[in-house]
């Protein structure tokens, strides 16, 4: 197997790391935000638009932290 | 395609070297100049029974005054022309995305949602910055760096002044990360097949442009809530 020597392959190693590290707790983060609007719709079914709009803004300050991962990522690959 | 690149304008004024990014200053220019037509527009003609813009502009305005009756207690609807026109700005701009102005070439870059720069989201972080602060000190004077004289206090000072770096870097991130990897993804679709392969993710697109404008805006009233509110 050919060994990764420069530093442009290890880059992309961890360009690669960084994006699947910070899936996981984006994607913690929304599985959580889930079970609350579930828990909440089944409890209340009629505050489901309300609860909808408020699951929407959860989800995307926790997508938020998987996007920090992927600039740290496309910096290391050499996307930006 | 060449993502993040920008088409760079180097200049020296004053002794300082500056690089202006000259696609994202056409598109944010044309993002200014949609929400300044539409409000001027809309304003003109003002009468009792409003017509279509007015009503639209009417509807608009008790979205933001409900907003900010919500968040904050208390003389809260003297912040609506920031708010309101971060809003606005945000929406346009990261819709704008989804035309087709990349049809029209340029040396380098592309001419796409202005909010895929950096520089543009830390702007305006900083403006959100600079304005809660000087609202909290308008309000508390220099008891909004420290409220009490005490271990605690000092401690819960120094986080504040923590935050102050923390969140108009996370405000900005935010906002450019999520265009940017909005425009990846769609190029990694057009990768994979060119044919209605990428609709899906560009009308989901068209949702992040809307939910991103809301967070920003949202974050913004509750940094303005919490420097202006009452102490526990």
């Amino acid at each position: 197997m050919e060994e990764l020597k420069t530093i442009s392959d290890l880059a992309q190693l961890g360009g690669g790391v960084a994006i699947g590290f910070g899936a996981i707790g984006a994607g913690l983060g929304i599985g959580v935000a889930t079970k609350g609007l579930m828990d909440a719709i089944s409890r209340q079914p009629e505050v489901a638009g309300k609860a909808f709009g408020f699951f929407l803004l959860g989800a995307a300050l926790a997508e938020a932290c998987a996007l920090y991962a992927f600039v740290i990522a496309a910096k290391l690959v050499g996307l930006m | 395609m060449s993502h993040g690149g920008h088409w760079v304008f180097n200049t020296v004024i004053g002794g300082h070297a500056l690089s202006f990014n000259l696609d994202t200053i056409f598109t944010m220019w044309f993002a200014m100049t949609v929400v300044l037509l539409f409000a001027f527009i809309a304003t003109r003609k003002l009468s009792i029974i409003p017509n279509k813009l007015q009503a639209i502009s009417e509807a608009l305005m008790r979205f933001f005054w409900g907003i900010l009756d919500t968040m904050i207690p208390s003389d809260n609807r003297k912040h609506v022309p920031l708010v309101a026109s971060l809003f606005l700005f945000i929406l346009i701009a990261n819709l704008m995305g989804q035309l087709p102005l990349r049809l029209i070439h340029l040396k380098s870059g592309e001419l796409a949602s202005p909010t895929n720069d950096l520089n543009l989201t830390a702007a305006m972080a900083v403006i959100v910055l600079v304005y809660y602060v000087f609202m909290g000190v308008k309000k508390k004077g220099p008891k909004f760096f420290l409220h009490e004289l005490s271990f605690t206090g000092i401690i819960m000072g120094l986080v504040e002044v923590l935050e102050m770096v923390t969140r108009p870097l996370s405000l900005a991130i935010r906002l450019f990360a999520n265009i940017f990897a909005g425009e990846i993804l769609v190029t990694v679709m057009l990768g994979v097949c060119a044919y209605f392969l990428p609709l899906p993710i560009m009308l989901f697109e068209l949702l992040v442009a809307f939910i991103q404008a809301t967070v920003f805006m949202m974050l913004t009233i509750a940094y303005v809530s919490s420097a202006t509110g009452d102490e526990h």
